[in-house]
């Protein structure tokens, strides 16, 4: 009974802090994968089919605000006989992206030196 | 395809004007795809049942419209601890201001003991809307604060904290600060038992229930000692309000305990007092007894000194407990 509980609460414990984990990093795939223009539909999968499955509750809402901060930019566009709105990583976004690549470069260093020195 | 229209239009109630076409068009077309994929994969248009489930994977419509919303606190997290911080250091002074205020209302309005308590009963109670609009009232500024933060709430300068003003550390061997709903839990208690002390001359039957009946058609009356009594306990009572009223606001330190410990002293002391009286009711009429009566006032005089026993020892184990603490254990062995 305890052993169950607890491991009930390892995982909620471990949901939650994968979530965060994910939070920025998500971000960071999203600008780099709009390096190349997709509308939502396919940017989710392209981000899937390299392992970052992505909900589309987060993905579209997370288009919106990017744009809104002016690191992508948007048009309508007829494809396929429908019309869609593409995304494409804007020049301020390319130099975020940068900087958020180097950033998070340099946390994956320390955390690597952390976890091969742990003393 | 009625069901995503369905879908579609149920999120564009829950989002402005401005956006909600736009971002209509824009789900549309994503869900539009994903359905278009799912029945490629099938080989078949989507049943109505499968479009329902892949509408419900992709979220309840005032969810996912929720989320193209900004995000929005009636509070933000920058706010928030100074909100809890002045909810606790105001509420003393409104609980104290309330109080003080009533009864000095009661005291200038009110005739007769008896309506003074009723008074001081419906004041105890009143407290409750009082607090629930001063939360709500408190609310209110504090979610003006957040809106005009930029504008506003930035010249209160929060972040500007001088380290060398905190309190000083306080001693390992302090007792634990009581909370503040139990501090004013305290207060109000005792207000209702002031209100119950006045109200008890005036109606005996608080005291002694249905039995005051048979009382009242005995030829006695209390002994002038109890008026006596009756003052000096009030005298006792006014001072553990001023007590439970500066504990209120923690005003009264490491001088908490001693205080009431002095008080209870006093208690004491009052209570041999009139144990050692030794009339406590005296005859009116003719119809008595005296030989009853001295066996009334004997298991009377017996029952306080009963109490004042028990009075005692709650003292010394209290005192006990206090010095314990703050005496070191080699200077209390003999």
């Amino acid at each position: 009974m305890d052993s169950s509980l607890n491991s009930t609460t390892d995982s909620q414990i471990f949901d939650s802090l994968r979530l965060e984990l994910r939070r920025g990093c998500l971000i960071v795939a999203v600008l780099a994968q709009l390096r190349a223009e997709h509308y939502g539909y396919t940017l989710r999968k392209a981000l899937a089919d390299q392992g970052l499955a992505i909900e589309e509750s987060t993905l579209y809402p997370l288009l919106r605000r990017l744009e809104t901060q002016q690191l992508l930019t948007s048009q309508w566009r007829e494809e396929d006989k429908r019309n869609k709105r593409f995304y494409k990583l804007s020049p301020q976004g390319e130099t975020i992206l940068a900087q958020l690549l180097a950033e998070w470069n340099t946390i994956n260093e320390s955390l690597h030196k952390i976890l091969n020195h742990p003393e | 395809m009625d069901l995503l229209e369905r879908y579609l239009q149920a999120i564009g109630q829950s989002l402005p004007p401005a956006t909600r076409e736009d971002v209509r068009n824009e789900l549309r077309a994503n869900l539009a795809a994903q359905i278009d994929d799912s029945a490629e994969e099938l080989g078949r248009p989507l049943s109505e049942p499968e479009l329902a489930a892949l509408l419900k994977a992709h979220g309840r419509p005032e969810v996912v419209a929720a989320r193209y919303l900004p995000q929005r606190y009636l509070i933000g997290p920058t706010l928030f601890p100074f909100y809890l911080l002045a909810m606790r250091r105001v509420l003393p002074f409104v609980v104290a201001i309330y109080f003080i205020a009533n009864l000095i209302r009661i005291a200038a309005t009110q005739n007769g003991l008896g309506s003074i308590a009723e008074g001081l009963v419906d004041s105890a109670f009143q407290l409750i809307p009082v607090i629930f609009v001063w939360l709500g009232v408190m609310t209110i500024i504090f979610a003006i604060i957040e809106r005009t933060y930029d504008k506003v709430g930035k010249a209160l300068n929060l972040d500007n904290w001088n380290p060398s003003k905190l309190p000083p550390v306080k001693p390992s061997g302090d007792e634990k600060q009581r909370s503040l709903a139990s501090r004013i839990a305290d207060l109000a208690f005792h207000c209702l038992w002031m209100a119950y002390v006045i109200e008890v001359p005036r109606h005996p039957f608080l005291m002694f229930g249905p039995a005051v009946s048979f009382i009242a058609n005995l030829q006695v009356t209390w002994a002038p000692v109890w008026h006596t009594f009756y003052v000096a306990f009030w005298f006792l009572l006014l001072i553990q309000l001023g007590i439970k009223i500066a504990n209120l606001f923690e005003a009264l330190g490491r001088w908490r305990i001693p205080l009431d410990l002095t008080a209870k002293l006093y208690a004491i002391a009052l209570t041999g007092w009139l144990a050692s009286a030794g009339t406590y009711v005296i005859a009116t009429g003719p119809g008595i007894d005296p030989l009853q009566l001295a066996i009334s006032n004997h298991w009377v005089g017996l029952s306080i000194a009963i109490v004042l026993i028990f009075m005692v020892l709650d003292l010394a184990v209290q005192a006990w407990k206090y010095l314990r603490g703050h005496i070191p254990l080699a200077r209390l062995a003999f």
